[in-house]
């Protein structure tokens, strides 16, 4: 009964993953894809590591894509969960409405986020830079999304505004199961709203943090959308990362044997926080639902 | 997805008691956290809305704040050059897609839920793995796979595809939602000695159905605006789904806004209207995933 699951997983994931592994020690082409390519043993990795160009593109999945959006999602996730948890929203009645447009973002597809961001960010007339000269901040338009000054930034806006109410709302829950009586007993003691929050709030929020954490730099470093669609790596190929340097290596430059082998870096990269994660967060988890 | 970020996805919308933290009536705060979540809203809402607003709005306005000149030309333009055909390519490949990974996925959940068998912990971590396996890495050998075997620029390379990556999570959440449904129901009718098929049909099902229908429709959800694969596997332009087809309006030359948004607010139109009545009873798990591509 398990079998009809575990043809697809085995033929989706297994059997690709081995065959991705052989072809990353090959020269396969993707122009000679039915002669099938020469074993070449370890080329294809001394190319990369010795390959300057790879270490930029490594930089920029792991700083850019992946630790500024994270920290980003994760410092404002939570000032964001702060503020509609507070006591004045809930006065004005605002807090419902508040969580209701958190939703738009997030239900808006990645691919269409990145096309109206392209809009807004449009380096002529896009509205950002209308706004922008309309406020007297600049005196010509910015292309933001091909200067490379202000290029990672851009793409990191909209990863931003398309995930943010994730992390938002499941911040946000955390706060509520606080309980009342701690927050109250530390004000009792006299601690202010800033050392409530640093010994209360976020001591107890911090399981919630760290899985979060872990989750969004999973779901971040792999992405291929958001750089493919925004930038096309460019320009040239100053935003490009791991995931488009797989695909462009593959299916533009032809070159399938060298693609595989950045894909087996990434792999190996995936598996050791895919063991941390299911160490600490999913064998947990096991316990109690199965 | 951790318990914890699951249960905390999961009570925003249930626990609406105020905390009676602190209430101190400072007007400069009181202005400053007003004025801040009037930033927030123009940030997270605004982008959002200029995708129907500008959908409605002639190439010449487009760029305008004031100017508004009310057309359906964007629409016709969109449906003209073949954006139907990508809907239905879409429709196809993901409601198709979606019975089977849903029907697989319910037969394996009970199989999980109710059996006791060696290495379960294993298989089960196994599938849930999949929820965090890096799609790109999956790219070239499948396409080098698809191109042996005759499955590239087809629906059925697709609908594989699109059953794989809607399995793990599926599997994961129907767990979830069995568990929530008592052993005794269908220990009786083991008793009884029903076969496990009518267990799962007559008993199981029924009872799961609002599981399901919420776990069927976040699979849904995941195959419409899914990019990726379609972009490798899909070259001919009859076959194309509607994320590609939504790319394609960005041209070499110039960029044609009014179609672009048009097709954005095609593409946008029925997530919205299956996200938000799916998010207002979110339960466990249902958030991960739900940012890749």
């Amino acid at each position: 009964m398990l079998a009809p699951i575990f043809f697809f997983l085995a033929f989706f994931y297994g059997y690709p993953t081995l065959s991705n592994l052989y072809n990353s020690f090959t020269d396969l082409s993707l122009l000679g894809l039915k002669r099938g390519g020469e074993f070449i043993g370890l080329r294809n990795y001394v190319e990369l590591l010795s390959s300057r160009d790879f270490y930029r593109v490594f930089w920029n999945t792991l700083f850019w894509l992946t630790a500024v959006s994270v920290v980003l999602r994760l410092v404002l996730g939570l000032a964001l969960a702060l503020l509609l948890n507070s006591m004045t929203l809930r006065r004005w009645r605002l807090a419902t409405v508040s969580r209701l447009l958190l939703l738009v973002p997030w239900a808006t597809p990645p691919i269409v986020a990145v096309v109206v961001w392209r809009w807004l960010l449009d380096g002529r007339q896009g509205f950002v830079n209308g706004a922008l000269q309309g406020l007297g901040l600049i005196d010509r338009p910015i292309a933001f999304l091909a200067n490379v000054d202000v290029v990672w930034p851009s793409i990191v806006t909209i990863i931003v505004w398309n995930t943010l109410p994730l992390v938002t709302l499941t911040f946000l829950a955390g706060l509520q199961s606080v309980p009342p009586e701690l927050e109250e007993a530390a004000e009792m003691d006299g601690a202010g709203a800033v050392q409530r929050f640093f010994h209360v709030t976020l001591p107890h929020l911090m399981p919630t943090v760290v899985v979060m954490a872990l989750l969004l730099v999973f779901w971040t470093f792999n992405n291929f959308v958001y750089v493919w669609l925004a930038t096309g790596a460019g320009p040239g190929l100053f935003t490009n990362v791991l995931a488009t340097e797989i695909y462009i290596k593959g299916f533009i430059d032809f070159e399938l044997g060298y693609s595989s082998s950045v894909g087996m870096v990434m792999a190996a990269l995936m598996a050791v926080l895919g063991l941390v994660y299911f160490r600490f967060v999913a064998l947990r988890e096991f316990r109690e639902i199965l | 997805m951790s318990r914890d970020a699951n249960q905390a996805v999961a009570t925003p919308e249930g626990n609406p008691d105020p905390q009676p933290v602190s209430i101190r009536r400072n007007p400069l705060t009181t202005a400053v956290i007003l004025a801040a979540t009037f930033v927030v809203w123009t940030f997270l809402v605004f982008p959002a809305v200029w995708i129907f607003v500008g959908s409605f709005k002639t190439n010449e306005t487009m760029f305008s704040a004031t100017a508004f000149t009310f057309t359906l030309e964007n629409y016709a333009t969109i449906f003209r050059v073949g954006f139907g055909r990508f809907i239905f390519n879409s429709l196809f490949i993901c409601l198709v897609a979606v019975v089977i990974s849903t029907f697989v996925s319910v037969i394996a959940s009970y199989v999980f839920s109710r059996k006791r068998f060696r290495r379960k912990r294993l298989l089960f971590g196994a599938v849930i793995l999949g929820q965090l396996f890096p799609w790109i890495i999956l790219v070239t050998p499948l396409f080098i796979m698809f191109a042996r075997i005759g499955l590239l620029n087809s629906h059925a390379g697709m609908i594989f595809s699109y059953v794989a990556i809607s399995i793990p999570f599926s599997v994961y959440l129907l767990v979830g939602y069995l568990e929530t449904v008592p052993r005794e129901l269908d220990e009786a009718a083991v008793m009884d000695g029903c076969s496990q098929f009518r267990i799962i049909w007559t008993i199981i099902f029924p009872v799961m159905l609002p599981g399901i229908v919420a776990t069927a429709t976040y699979a849904f959800l995941l195959m419409w605006t899914e990019f990726l694969f379609a972009l490798a596997f899909l070259t001919r332009t009859s076959l194309k789904t509607m994320p590609l087809g939504l790319a394609q309006f960005f041209g070499e030359q110039s960029i044609d806004w009014g179609a672009i948004m048009a097709a954005s607010a095609v593409t946008t139109l029925p997530a919205l209207v299956l996200f938000l009545p799916l998010q207002t009873k979110l339960s466990a798990g249902l958030t991960a995933g739900s940012v890749k591509g």
